[in-house]
């Protein structure tokens, strides 16, 4: 990650939500990879992961694979990891972001943040413009599932 | 073979994008904006002529000076992508909520039994 103070708005993205479970249990969602596959990935996408070494600078492979079998790999390297509060991890495939997802228990409720810095502008960019050709992926998916579902009618 | 000219080769550069925040505030005449930056005129030129085939630098004449202004409208096609993709993760994040609620009905489930 560049050392830079100058703002990073243009190559960041943030996303809350308030999770409707307690901390403890959101933490076990997203800290064993048996949990973590149940979410993950875009549906239709299932995912394998080979390593999930949740400490800092542990490893973390994970590989969705998409409906039409292409396997999309994710090798990230975990930096912080605070036990119900916060993980970090550097994405390091293509394209590499530095993603820190922070959990604030509020009751039984949980507040997540989700924080996706880019390297630069250029990456943040290209990546949002390649997501084009996965949703375009996306439609032909659920197309192809209602003919499906219409053969089987 | 063609070269692409669209919102994203426009800003893809990062000369281009600092011709666009200087031009954001004001319009600026070819001379002006050149004096900003530690390159030729003719490099500059070419710039903003790929600002320009863009969309997003409109080039008008006024005398002798050729006087440029952004049209900043251009990049809002950039902002609806940066919206689809913050969508996928609104969606991973609703997806976990859900299965949150799985786990919860299972752990429900097995304490009363």
């Amino acid at each position: 990650m560049e050392n830079k103070t100058s703002s990073t708005a243009d190559r960041e993205l943030l996303i809350t939500k308030l999770l409707d479970a307690p901390v403890d249990l959101v933490w076990e969602a997203w800290s064993h990879p048996e949990h973590i596959c149940n979410w993950w990935g875009p549906n239709g996408f299932t995912c394998t992961i080979s390593k999930m070494d949740l400490r800092p600078e542990g490893e973390w492979n994970l590989v969705l694979h998409g409906p039409d079998g292409t396997d999309y790999k994710n090798h990230s390297i975990f930096k912080e990891v605070i036990p119900q509060q916060k993980i970090s991890y550097l994405h390091e495939s293509s394209p590499k972001f530095l993603s820190t997802i922070t959990f604030e228990a509020r009751g039984e409720q949980t507040f997540i943040k989700w924080h996706m810095l880019f390297n630069n502008r250029e990456e943040f960019i290209h990546t949002v413009k390649t997501f084009k050709a996965d949703e375009g992926l996306k439609q032909n998916i659920s197309k192809l599932q209602d003919y499906l579902a219409g053969m089987r009618a | 073979m063609k070269a692409r000219r669209d919102v994203y080769q426009a800003i893809a550069d990062p000369t281009r994008r600092a011709i666009v925040d200087m031009l954001a505030t004001q319009p600026h005449n070819m001379n002006a904006i050149a004096d900003q930056f530690e390159m030729t005129r003719q490099a500059i030129s070419l710039h903003v002529k790929i600002l320009a085939d863009c969309g997003l630098v409109n080039m008008k004449r006024e005398g002798r000076e050729h006087i440029c202004e952004a049209k900043l409208e251009a990049l809002s096609e950039v902002d609806e992508w940066i919206g689809k993709y913050r969508k996928h993760y609104e969606d991973k994040l609703d997806k976990l909520n859900q299965y949150l609620q799985t786990l919860k009905q299972e752990r429900h489930g097995k304490q009363n039994k």
